[in-house]
């Protein structure tokens, strides 16, 4: 009788810290990540103002290394995140990454990248909230690139769009072509996120144009009216 | 086996106390340092890249296979 009971309360424990662990896995995913990722994100873009101004020139970027800096005015002033090389699950814990290979910022190209929709401090979690004429505003280590929301003219790329997470194509070098070596003659950004929040059943995909681009000694870019910038 | 855990532990009420405490830091310790990073990233909405396996792999496009 009373080894019954003691195996009834032991299953009971079992189940009652099972679930507890559970609870915590959930503050983990909401809260703890979006904490070390805001601590990585200090880092790197620390490392990047450092090698701004010292003026080092970082031609193949390494893997989880910061290479710009993404303001969204759309998305509110207080919007920054450090765009880290390459799209491993290392590499986008820390911010949103870039798709090595693709174009980087202002080049003729696709400068593609993905970000955590939730989670991880959920970069692009407001990411359908983009319109057309929006501007999306690179800071690299001398000059500011400035993307519109758009579609994308000559091919069938809407400026958002819902797809299968198998469908590639919409980080080619000209996007949504089903032939991948086309060669590109527009400079185009897209981002990648996970669709619907909560689930990654579809990718919700934006595309933007290049639509100014202006060395950082002359200023702000128009885009960024009112912001104060942190000089490297 | 909560129970159990509480007789065992040495030092009386104090003792207990503390070595309860000990153990739940070094559980929560493991679960947010080792166990929860580790799961994290399996979990279906943290999959956020485009990708495809066999396909031809083009000059310009998307990331090493990311398994999705």
């Amino acid at each position: 009788m009373s080894h019954w009971r003691t195996a009834v309360r032991g299953l009971g424990e079992l189940f009652i810290t099972a679930g507890l662990v559970i609870l915590l896995f959930v503050v983990y995913e909401l809260w703890w990540t979006g904490f070390t990722t805001k601590r990585d994100q200090h880092r790197l873009l620390n490392t990047l103002h450092q090698q701004w101004a010292h003026g080092v020139l970082v031609k193949d970027p390494p893997l989880g290394s910061a290479i710009a800096i993404l303001r969204i005015p759309r998305l509110g002033h207080k919007y920054l995140f450090a765009i880290v090389q390459g799209t491993s699950t290392a590499d986008l814990i820390k911010g949103p990454g870039h798709y090595p290979g693709t174009a980087m910022p202002g080049e003729i190209g696709n400068f593609a990248v993905a970000g955590h929709r939730t989670t991880y401090e959920h970069p692009f979690y407001n990411i359908n909230r983009l319109r057309q004429g929006d501007a999306i505003v690179l800071e690299t280590e001398n000059r500011w690139y400035t993307y519109t929301v758009e579609n994308i003219p000559g091919t069938k790329a809407r400026y958002q769009e819902i797809v299968s997470p198998s469908d590639v194509s919409v980080a080619y070098s000209v996007p949504d072509q089903p032939d991948p070596t086309l060669s590109p003659t527009q400079r185009v950004l897209t981002f990648t996120s996970c669709n619907p929040r909560y689930s990654a059943a579809q990718r919700i995909v934006i595309h933007a144009l290049l639509t100014g681009s202006m060395p950082k000694s002359a200023g702000l870019p128009p885009a960024l009216h009112g912001y104060r910038i942190r000089s490297a | 086996m909560y129970g159990c855990l509480w007789r065992r532990l040495p030092g009386g009420i104090p003792g207990k106390l503390l070595g309860c405490a000990v153990l739940l830091f070094a559980t929560l310790a493991l679960l947010f340092l080792v166990v929860f990073p580790w799961a994290g990233p399996k979990l279906p909405f943290n999959h956020v890249t485009v990708d495809t396996s066999p396909s031809p792999r083009p000059t310009s496009a998307a990331s090493p296979v990311v398994p999705d």
